[in-house]
């Protein structure tokens, strides 16, 4: 069987919004080094038709998607919808939400770059966050984001399955990470590795 | 780790020397480009280029003359040669690439586009406006033999990686239409090249463009 490799990367997405330590060409850089043969990125195939990256991350806007059309990499959208919005709820469930996400800022933003966010205790802790702001926000967003997360993993899989051996780079918030890696690593043909061995 | 990719090796041909610097500027870091030198005269070309150090020539004259596409042609058959030009005249553009360039650029086309068409006229690819690539291509197969013979029907993603060919599409612009590494459509290509019985892409695009490819 010809596996192909797939190696997902999380950026910071929302967090590149605001003021953080270090600039997208760190991004542009990895990703030039690493030139995938398919980078899946979080947006939907109408986005990607329409050329509609207005609603898009800074990450996606201004480092990756400028590279792939300078290079060899193929975009993939692989989003069925829109991501959803940042998790919410009311009373103290939701002050907790804000005070997990006010650490998770802080532990972002002092990341030196994107290799920092990706491995490691950070990204350990960091997924803890997510996932304890997910369960906080109730059983509707998590439900979404499964959702969100599972449409993406079948897009990845598609594309392995359409373009066997292809090196695959999927890039999308550091949230989603740990949850596309274990789904696609159920897939015999599929072989998740590490961005660094892609 | 490997990327699977190769780089082009650029080399600059510009009536100014101080353009020929700028475009070095612009272009030395980008990635995929290894610039390798400029000349501001065509007759220099024998004396001041290392021939293996060259994947693209972008030529950047003011009226660029047929000759100057034959002269580099008949020097390094395996060059891709692209030109600036200040618009998409068929006019133009016809009888340069009739002489051997492989490429056109306009001038008001972004940093972007000119990245993508020196990588792939370095790979030896047809890089055309897609206004005039079809027409461009059909007035090239004109008065060309047509091999009407193919041993091996075309599987239908083989079809449409044809059909994108002849409209002038380029191997990148192939594989994001198609959602596939530009490494498989370069697969793709060879079994079809196999099937055709051709030996270049660009035979391929004139056999697709003459069986009506270009237009369905």
């Amino acid at each position: 069987m010809n596996l192909t490799p797939v190696a997902v990367l999380g950026t910071l997405a929302e967090f590149h919004k605001e003021p953080i330590p270090y600039d997208l060409n760190a991004l542009v850089r990895l990703v030039s080094r690493l030139h995938p043969d398919l980078l899946c990125l979080d947006m939907t195939p109408e986005q990607w038709q329409q050329r509609d990256f207005g609603g898009l991350p800074p990450e996606y806007r201004e480092a990756l998607l400028p590279l792939a059309y300078q290079t060899d990499i193929v975009i993939a959208p692989i989003a069925g919808e829109q991501p959803p919005e940042e998790l919410t709820a009311p009373g103290q469930r939701g002050k907790v939400i804000k005070f997990l996400r006010r650490w998770l800022a802080t532990l972002q933003r002092t990341a030196p770059g994107p290799d920092a966010i990706n491995q490691g205790l950070r990204h350990l802790v960091a997924d803890l966050l997510y996932s304890l702001g997910a369960w906080l926000a109730g059983p509707a967003t998590r439900q979404k984001l499964r959702e969100h997360t599972d449409r993406m993993t079948q897009a990845v899989l598609e594309l392995a399955r359409r373009d066997p051996g292809a090196r695959i780079l999927v890039v999308v918030n550091v949230r989603h990470c740990h949850i596309i890696r274990a789904a696609l690593r159920k897939y015999p043909e599929i072989q998740v590795v590490k961005y660094s061995n892609l | 780790m490997d990327s699977g990719s190769t780089d082009t090796y650029l080399f600059i041909l510009s009536s100014y020397a101080l353009q020929g610097e700028a475009w070095r500027a612009l272009l030395s870091n980008h990635p995929g480009i290894i610039f390798s030198g400029t000349l501001t005269e065509p007759s220099q070309i024998a004396t001041h280029m290392r021939l293996e150090r060259v994947s693209t020539i972008l030529i950047d004259l003011p009226a660029p003359q047929p000759e100057i596409a034959h002269r580099f042609r008949t020097l390094a058959p395996h060059w891709g040669l692209l030109f600036l030009v200040q618009s998409y005249e068929f006019s133009v553009i016809l009888p340069l690439l009739q002489a051997g360039a492989t490429g056109f650029i306009s001038r008001d086309a972004s940093v972007g586009d000119l990245a993508r068409a020196i990588i792939a006229t370095g790979r030896g690819e047809i890089v055309l406006p897609s206004e005039i690539a079809v027409q461009s291509l059909i007035a090239l197969a004109k008065g060309l033999p047509v091999n009407q013979d193919k041993s091996e029907p075309l599987t239908e993603r083989e079809s449409e990686v044809l059909r994108l060919l002849a409209r002038g599409h380029t191997n990148k612009d192939i594989a994001q239409e198609l959602i596939l590494s530009v490494r498989t459509v370069e697969a793709h290509l060879r079994n079809i090249f196999a099937k055709l019985g051709v030996s270049s892409r660009t035979e391929a695009a004139l056999w697709a463009v003459q069986q009506g490819y270009g237009t369905s």
